[in-house]
């Protein structure tokens, strides 16, 4: 039986080998797989550049996300993000999902959270750069600022020497835009990107996958862009409303 | 087991001694909450008008909540990639989009069911007296002693404490 299963075996290796050597050079000088294409890399680069470039914009952002149940069955949730940015140090970013709807308010020296639903707002000193804020607001509270990346791509906070696999998959239409469409991995995170094709290089979609769950939880973001923005100054402020609450805001715990 | 019977015993003492120390506050917060539930969609961004309704999960299945803990925020690249996330044993805490909180995951729940009587996963219309709102994780809570609170609509979930 033993030797049975080991000659299969063998049979197996033999056939395979001819025959993956023979698949191999049909492809049209195709990169081996799991290269880092550098013109992928730099494509997260000059967008990331390009960001940085931009003072005061508008962004919004659709997400569909998922999560995975004890048994393995998959639920989807959507949440939207609608913000007013101004670097280096002012953002509005009104966070609305299912059950809760939040105000995040930044105006360079004090960061609120507000929640309209109770009137509840925390304040919180801080000066700093926004991607100084998306790091001070995670690690102290475990607060997530949304569409994080585009403050953080451009700057060291956003490394790009890990990347493990990296590839350009085409282009394709966002909404009416052309984009070229970027797909990485890195870790246990498969990521993918579509930036508006040309010089002046935007992200309009980011798909993320965890392949750290057998389920593959994935999220959807589209992103739409407004350069031209009319809000004023006074967005970044807050003034608590009639009837609103201060309330605490817990660092958070390490369990 | 002594110890965690007595801790058990003088949680509701010290929220009595709490509420009759600041009965003002207390109403305030319950009643904020319950208000909270006319939900008009305040201010800022746009986003276009949403039908003026709160959400109602009270009929959502108990195991809609049993969110597996490999299952994790993966929303922002860099968060994911290069950042070294304390994932604190929960399912999703962090993520922006995420207002989800595991309600059916530790196993010590049953355990504190009997004696505190607010059951992990149930509904109340208003929150018991001594209620402290707090933010935490940029969520909103109200933390009655050792039972925990998340608003849902116009009422509140019984969850496991956030931390």
């Amino acid at each position: 039986m033993f030797y049975k299963i080991l000659a299969l075996g063998l049979l197996a290796m033999s056939l395979a080998a001819p025959g993956h050597a023979q698949t191999a050079p049909a492809g049209t000088a195709q990169p081996a797989a799991n290269a880092v294409d550098p013109a992928a890399i730099q494509a997260l680069k000059d967008m990331g550049a390009h960001l940085q470039t931009l003072k005061r914009f508008q962004v919004s952002t659709e997400l569909t996300g998922e999560r995975v149940l004890a048994d393995g069955q998959k639920l989807q949730h959507t949440a939207t993000a609608d913000m007013d940015v101004e670097r280096p140090n002012k953002l509005r970013a009104l966070m609305v999902s299912a059950r809760a709807e939040r105000e995040l308010i930044y105006d360079g020296r004090t960061v609120t959270l507000y929640t309209p639903a109770q009137k509840f707002y925390s304040t919180v000193q801080f000066d700093g750069t926004l991607g100084e804020l998306v790091k001070r607001l995670e690690d102290r509270y475990g607060v997530e600022v949304p569409l994080s990346d585009l403050f953080l791509w451009g700057t060291p906070a956003a490394p790009l020497d890990k990347i493990e696999s990296a590839m350009n998959a085409g282009q394709d239409f966002i909404g009416k835009d052309l984009c070229d469409h970027y797909a990485f991995r890195q870790g246990k995170i498969d990521w993918q990107i579509w930036i508006t094709a040309g010089s002046k290089p935007l992200p309009r979609k980011i798909v993320i996958t965890n392949r750290g769950d057998e389920a593959r939880p994935q999220s959807v973001s589209l992103l739409d862009w407004n350069l031209k923005p009319t809000f004023k100054d006074s967005v970044f402020k807050f003034t608590p409303p009639k009837g609103a609450t201060a309330i605490e805001i817990l660092p958070r715990k390490t369990k | 087991m002594k110890n965690a019977f007595s801790k058990l015993f003088l949680t509701p003492l010290i929220v009595l001694v709490l509420a009759s120390f600041a009965m003002a506050p207390v109403a305030e917060a319950a009643g904020g909450g319950g208000h909270g539930g006319g939900g008009a969609r305040a201010g800022g961004g746009g986003g276009g008008a949403r039908q003026n309704v709160q959400v109602n999960n009270s009929r959502a299945d108990v195991r809609t909540n049993n969110v597996r803990s490999t299952s994790v925020n993966n929303v922002n690249v860099n968060k994911n990639v290069n950042v070294d996330v304390d994932r604190r044993g929960g399912c999703c805490n962090g993520g922006w989009d995420n207002d989800y909180h595991p309600i059916a995951t530790a196993a010590a729940v049953t355990a504190t069911v009997a004696v505190t009587s607010a059951i992990v996963g149930s509904m109340v219309r208003t929150v018991p007296p001594g209620c402290v709102p707090v933010n935490y994780g940029g969520m909103i809570y109200q933390q009655c002693g050792s039972t925990w609170y998340q608003p849902q609509g116009s009422q509140f979930v019984v969850i496991n404490p956030p931390y």
